[in-house]
């Protein structure tokens, strides 16, 4: 590894006006997961220095805000695992981070790290956009709140900037009558990379109509998003797997007009009709 | 580049001393230290080789920076036994015929013991899932699986 200045500062003032005063040669380090593996690739960008943010505690924990869920980025996957409050509010999210990577890794990995890395397979972005998520950045020149889902440009990219540290992850508990689920296709269970991913929530009224859908991919579009025209379909109905099959292949049809069809498209575009599909049928 | 000043507990023996910061935990117990229990496999976290725990969690310790174990406890596959007297679960990996090369199964222990400190009788689905981040060339894993399992103090929890 290449050499650097070690940093760790205690609170996020601190961490702050050291991002501020390194500029853009600063990495910011958390769980590590992704970014010792990516400093010591060969040919990898030097960093001058390294800010590690884990002995900032005020960036830890998961906590009820009203009807809202706080999480703050250095809570691990294994944190959220262990979380009842993830588990009654958020249960997709559990299932999401349940699939990361190994009990090592899920011991370290941070959500905060999995959302700032922008991986395409970063498997707890699609629960998060499906849930409303919001998070808030800060710098030395402010705060500011951006809906998750307008966060991403593409893989690897984000409308952050260099001297900006995640300090939270909020978004609206979901009602009891609500029913969510995460699915993941890699290529085995432990440590593999989702080649596909849907998070999917449905809630229903008390006579069994649909009056909230959400569907949001990972690792299929250029960037995450819901998929308005898949969740239209299910809206007002009673579910049925005819109407779940339909939805699934409006998201199929989304995919192509945003990607176009490439090499990859024989395959995924039966593959996450059905990954749709399953994943609406498991929120029954 | 300045050193930092690490205070640490590593198989309960304190350590002070100033580290190089771009040095991983790996090679600070195997090359700084001459713990060469822990194995250096891939290096980026997926074949668990070099598993460790850190504060009673298994960790990989190629993807924690030395300077971020201030503060911490370490336990390597070194501080397992007690002088001559193996830990149950070394006695039972041998009385299974679970370790093969051999390379994996420092990583292999160190990921066990973490599952056994918090859940005494795993079932076998648990136990897989226990050492799904430890790869094992030989693909011995169902002696490991079993060897794991029936270790001495399992079974007494087992038959209270």
């Amino acid at each position: 590894m290449k050499p650097f200045e070690y940093h760790s500062p205690r609170s996020l003032p601190e961490a702050c006006a050291l991002l501020a005063e390194i500029g853009a040669d600063a990495r910011i380090l958390a769980g590590g997961t992704d970014v010792l593996v990516e400093m010591r690739k060969p040919g990898s960008s030097s960093s001058k220095a390294v800010v590690d943010i884990t002995r900032i505690s005020s960036l830890k924990g998961i906590e009820e805000s009203g009807d809202e869920i706080v999480i703050r980025p250095l809570t691990t996957h294994a944190e959220i695992l262990r979380s009842k409050i993830v588990e009654q509010y958020a249960p997709l999210l559990k299932s999401a981070v349940a699939g990361i990577g190994s009990p090592q890794i899920r011991n370290r990995g941070t959500v905060g790290g999995n959302i700032m890395n922008a991986a395409a397979c970063a498997d707890t972005v699609p629960p998060l956009i499906a849930l409303n998520a919001k998070i808030k950045l800060l710098s030395s020149r402010g705060d500011r709140t951006v809906e998750l889902s307008e966060f991403f440009l593409k893989p690897y990219a984000t409308v952050a900037q260099r001297d900006e540290i995640l300090v939270e992850i909020r978004f609206p508990k979901l009602p009891s009558s609500a029913r969510s689920s995460f699915i993941k296709l890699g290529r085995r269970n432990a440590l593999s990379i989702a080649r596909l991913s849907v998070a999917a929530i449905m809630v229903k009224t008390e006579a069994g109509v649909v009056n909230d859908a959400r569907i949001v991919t990972g690792a299929a579009f250029p960037k995450w998003q819901r998929v308005p025209e898949a969740e239209h379909v299910l809206l007002g109905q009673k579910p049925s797997r005819t109407l779940f099959d339909e939805a699934g292949n409006k998201v199929s049809e989304a995919l192509i007009s945003f990607t176009g069809r490439r090499w990859s498209t024989e395959y995924k575009e039966p593959v996450i009709a059905v990954l749709v599909r399953r994943a609406l049928e498991a929120c029954k | 580049m300045k050193s930092v000043f690490i205070r640490t507990t590593i198989n309960g023996k304190t350590y002070e001393l100033d580290v190089r910061p771009n040095m991983t935990l790996l090679d600070f117990l195997r090359d700084e230290l001459g713990l060469t229990g822990t194995k250096r496999g891939c290096e980026v976290g997926e074949c668990g080789a070099c598993t460790v725990l850190m504060n009673g969690q298994a960790v990989n310790s190629c993807l924690i920076l030395v300077p971020q174990i201030d503060g911490q406890e370490i336990l390597t596959v070194e501080g397992l036994a007690e002088g001559e007297k193996l830990h149950p679960l070394q006695e039972s990996f041998l009385d299974h015929d679970a370790v093969h090369c051999g390379f994996c199964t420092p990583g292999m222990l160190m990921s066990a013991k973490d599952l056994l400190d918090h859940t005494p009788s795993p079932s076998e689905e648990e136990t897989r899932a226990a050492i799904s981040g430890n790869l094992c060339r030989c693909s011995g894993y169902q002696q490991i699986v079993d060897a794991i399992r029936e270790t001495e103090d399992v079974r007494s929890q087992k038959s209270k």
